[in-house]
């Protein structure tokens, strides 16, 4: 049988991708994922102040856009280092931070339950309910955001951390609004996602239990279960992550086996057809995202879930809610331990370094995310952008797919396919900065 | 003639007289009757324009600020380099010291010797600030074009006004060989040396 | 009949997209129209059938900067998508300073990349022909409330007065100052010692383009609660036809004189209450604003 071409727009991935579907003797082989403009952010970036990185990287892209900023400044800071000059963060203003960062993962793991991944797989399967579920995503976002513009002014495409803290000077007034933020959010995860307590949730970690998970997080999870998902998606079960934070420590994981990882062993190279560029690890691929995390920090619950069904489908899926679960309660902890006496920014206003090179790295939403960046007398000379997606959508070469192609591999047709895709929760415009 | 305009020359004629008298018989020897006499007016009437000698004080120092602040404004407005700017402003100045030197002799005997006499609604920069602007804006324009080398303003400042006052002083003090409009090109080229970009 | 709203993205970062989303009533603003297609929430088409060219559109959102050839969706060049619904549009909005006047991302080709119908602040060759139908809301991202300010007026049928650049006059007549917590020390030209205070004004030094850039951040305040200012970072002017400038955290200076001055504030007239503030030591702004006498 000769092999079969299908070419399938993907619309709804934070923008859109052409997927090049290769099926052989009826099942899927090959997919080429195609992105369509390339806007150059690391070009448009040379030659600029090096602090103009922190406006301009959020433009990358309209809903990771605080991770940006966190990786831009924690690159310069990183450079300012290497350069000599010692950078000591207060606990508020690394606190102020993290918080800030844990609410746009929230709000984004929110919006891809909500609006790509419920109302996708009752399309799939053919079952769609009537209900609204934008409305409550569009809630549990502009809530949830809502506590981080209290310190960050405005999401999206707040700039408000700098190099040495953040600008912002919070009271209790601040503290106690964020607080009951939090606590809304919070009682909409115990109420509609999961129809459990929140320590309830968090005390799971048997796959017997799942089935005490009801609201929208247990639908989906139902779904998955009974309609044969819960062995489709699998990859090359291989994880890396990169940042360090309250999720996770830095490490890979291959299989269960976890072990340390040097940045320095990054690679980035251009792929024929695509403007994306392919990521690599000592020359492997490794898939980066909530799983991912779950992996590496040996999260019980992922770990038994991995145990029966491997980075199938529904591990993946699962371990992207259940991040929303451990951030809230991370981030209502942050606030009632914020010391709000010491200093927001402890680097001079006149410190300005000229020529450094920095790494910054962090957790974002969807996996690691890197940025580096060279300066000389002031100015960057060349900025490096590494994306989540772009790990977990590098197509790969002959002898080995890249780890969405391998999840998407055998599937018998296009609809499963793409809904397999939609589950590495894609970010077209971070592929194509 | 209106009101209005009688009342107003009649207040700059105080004023000239006043900086005359303060000019020949130094501030504090010159009373308020002093000025009334020689103007033939009451002292009562005088008093309607200026309350008291330390508001005559801070409202003459205003005058000469908005004098020398006008001619300067004029050389702002020129079309011209700001190595020639230099060299009308200090021309300005430098006439100004030899045709009224009461005005600029009282700037510098009166006014920065007894801060007494100022503290007291002439806080800071305020009351020169017809003058101040003015140097302002040339700095402004001359750094925007790329003439001048950016640099904190007091420095520029101190060194531009330090250097005129200082000629002026020595002026006054008869210690000048010359006249003083002998020193304008030098003093010009000096300041606009070390100012340049 | 409802009218029908199409949301079209060029190139951009969907940060329009996503400020939307946050807006607290939105499905109440969007139930005044038929959602034809848009990026993240569910239409009536899909983005196949927008490709096609055949749906319908009476209002048009166009998000992204617009180049006319090189960017294809489904084999379609994106600028022909975009010429065709806002032909058929009754109403043009162009959310986001990238759709407005090209933003950041005309910094990687500004010969090829503009605005839909301003390069920068100059008229595009398709100005003339859209001019009439056509709503700016720049902003990086614009605020879901200017959004839905248009909308709301669209779909209650009122005309909404905009000025030169087609910005409604409504939203851009205040400057990004108007409102800020910090115009106290703008007034008696304060300067804030560090980031991380709140207090001092960030116009001085910081780089904060507030006075003279229009928008209501200040006045409507981003998430219902804080804006850039307020939280201690410097307004970048993304508004502006100018957005993104050099050196965003730093203010221009000539001898410590602000290279550009606050919005129809003349030079003299500002230098001069610059002398006159500048010679008063007001000690309740030397000081911490919590730390008053009790």
């Amino acid at each position: 049988m000769k092999k079969l071409h299908i070419k399938q727009l993907i619309e709804k991935i934070e923008g859109e991708a052409e997927l090049d579907f290769t099926f052989n003797e009826g099942k899927i082989e090959d997919v080429k994922i195609n992105f369509g403009f390339y806007r150059g952010i690391e070009e448009i970036l040379q030659g600029k102040d090096a602090r103009d990185a922190l406006v301009i990287t959020p433009r990358v892209c309209g809903i990771c856009n605080h991770a940006h900023l966190m990786t831009a400044v924690r690159a310069i800071e990183n450079g300012y280092e290497n350069a000599g000059q010692k950078i000591e963060l207060t606990s508020k203003a690394k606190d102020i931070r993290e918080f800030t960062l844990a609410c746009e993962l929230i709000q984004n793991h929110i919006k891809w339950l909500y609006m790509t991944l419920l109302p996708q797989i009752e399309s799939y399967l053919d079952c769609k309910s009537e209900e609204n579920y934008a409305i409550k995503a569009s809630y549990l976002a502009s809530t949830i955001t809502k506590a981080l513009a209290i310190f960050a002014g405005q999401w999206p495409h707040s700039s408000y951390a700098v190099p040495g803290g953040v600008t912002c000077d919070p009271t209790y007034v601040d503290v106690m609004q964020a607080q009951s933020l939090v606590d809304e959010s919070i009682k909409f995860f115990e109420q509609v996602v999961t129809e459990l307590p929140l320590d309830a949730y968090l005390n799971i970690d048997f796959c017997a239990d799942l089935h005490n998970i009801g609201g929208d997080f247990g639908k989906l999870l139902h779904l998955i279960g009974s309609s044969g998902m819960t062995e489709i998606g699998k990859s090359h079960d291989r994880f890396i992550v990169f940042g360090e934070c309250m999720l996770s420590k830095s490490g890979k994981s291959i299989g269960t086996k976890v072990s340390n990882v040097n940045s320095k062993y990054v690679k980035e190279s251009p792929q024929k057809g695509t403007v994306a560029k392919a990521v690599t690890y000592r020359d492997r691929l490794y898939e980066v995202g909530p799983l991912a995390r779950g992996m590496v920090a040996k999260r019980t619950i992922v770990k038994n879930l991995h145990k029966r069904y491997k980075d199938s489908l529904l591990t993946r899926v699962f371990a992207r809610i259940d991040e929303v679960a451990i951030l809230l309660a991370y981030a209502k902890n942050l606030l009632a331990n914020l010391n709000l006496e010491e200093a927001s920014c402890t680097l001079d206003l006149h410190t300005a370094l000229q020529d450094f090179e920095g790494t910054g790295v962090v957790e974002a939403a969807r996996g690691s995310l890197i940025h580096k960046t060279k300066v000389k007398d002031g100015l960057i000379v060349n900025y490096e952008i590494i994306t989540p997606t772009q790990w977990n959508l590098s197509h790969g070469e002959k002898d080995e797919k890249g780890i969405a192609v391998e999840a998407m591999k055998g599937s018998k047709n296009i609809e499963e396919a793409t809904f397999i895709f939609r589950t590495f929760d894609v970010c077209s415009v971070c592929t194509t900065q | 003639m209106k009101i209005a305009e009688k009342k107003a020359l009649k207040r700059e004629s105080i004023i000239q007289t006043a900086l005359q008298l303060f000019s020949v018989n130094g501030f504090h020897r010159t009373t308020i009757p002093d000025i009334a006499t020689k103007l033939q007016m009451s002292v009562g009437n005088l008093y309607n324009y200026f309350s008291s000698k330390d508001i005559l004080a801070q409202e003459i120092i205003k005058y000469t600020s908005e004098a020398l602040g006008e001619k300067i404004r004029v050389v702002n407005g020129l079309d011209v380099s700001a190595e020639q700017k230099i060299h009308e402003i200090v021309d300005v100045y430098f006439t100004m010291a030899k045709e009224k030197p009461e005005m600029i002799e009282y700037f510098l005997r009166v006014y920065l010797s007894n801060r007494e006499v100022f503290s007291d609604g002439c806080e800071g920069m305020v009351c020169v600030s017809g003058f101040i602007t003015e140097i302002m804006v040339f700095f402004d324009d001359s750094v925007s074009s790329g003439e001048l080398r950016n640099q904190d303003f007091f420095s520029a400042f101190g060194l531009f006004m330090g250097y005129l006052g200082g000629m002026v002083f020595l002026k006054g003090e008869d210690v000048l060989p010359q006249g003083i409009e002998f020193y304008i090109d030098d003093i010009s080229r000096n300041i606009y040396n070390a100012l340049k970009a | 009949m409802k009218p029908r709203l199409l949301w079209l993205q060029a190139i951009t970062c969907n940060g329009n997209t996503h400020s939307f989303l946050n807006h607290p009533n939105l499905f109440s603003i969007l139930s005044h129209f038929e959602i034809v297609h848009h990026p993240a929430l569910d239409g009536s088409y899909s983005m196949e059938d927008v490709i096609k060219g055949e749906v319908p559109c009476d209002v048009l959102i166009l998000e992204g900067s617009f180049i006319e050839e090189g960017f294809l969706k489904g084999g379609v060049e994106v600028s022909k998508l975009i010429q065709n619904y806002a032909n058929k549009a009754k109403h043009i909005i162009s959310a986001g300073t990238c759709a407005t006047f090209g933003g950041i991302f005309k910094q990687k080709d500004p010969d090829k990349i503009s605005g839909f119908c301003f390069d920068l602040e100059e008229k595009t060759s398709r100005y003339d022909m859209y001019a009439s139908k056509l709503i700016s809301l720049p902003g990086c991202p614009m605020h879901p409330k200017w959004m839905s300010y248009v909308l709301l007026m669209l779909a209650n049928k009122k005309v909404i007065e905009i000025d030169n650049l087609h910005r409604p006059v409504e939203l851009y007549g205040y400057t990004v100052h108007t409102g800020c917590t910090r115009n106290e020390y703008f007034e008696w030209k304060i300067d804030t010692k560090n980031y991380g205070l709140k207090e001092g004004c960030l116009f001085y030094e910081q780089g904060c383009q507030g006075p003279y850039t229009r928008g209501s951040c200040n006045k409507i305040l981003w998430n219902d609660v804080s804006s850039k200012t307020r939280s201690g970072t410097p307004c970048f002017g993304c508004t502006e036809p100018t957005f993104p400038q050099a050196s965003l955290y730093s203010t221009k200076t000539n001898m410590g004189i602000p290279a550009k001055m606050p919005l129809g504030i003349p030079r003299r007239a500002y230098l001069t209450l610059t002398g006159v503030t500048k010679s008063f030591k007001i000690k309740r702004f030397t000081e911490r604003l919590m730390d008053y006498d009790k």
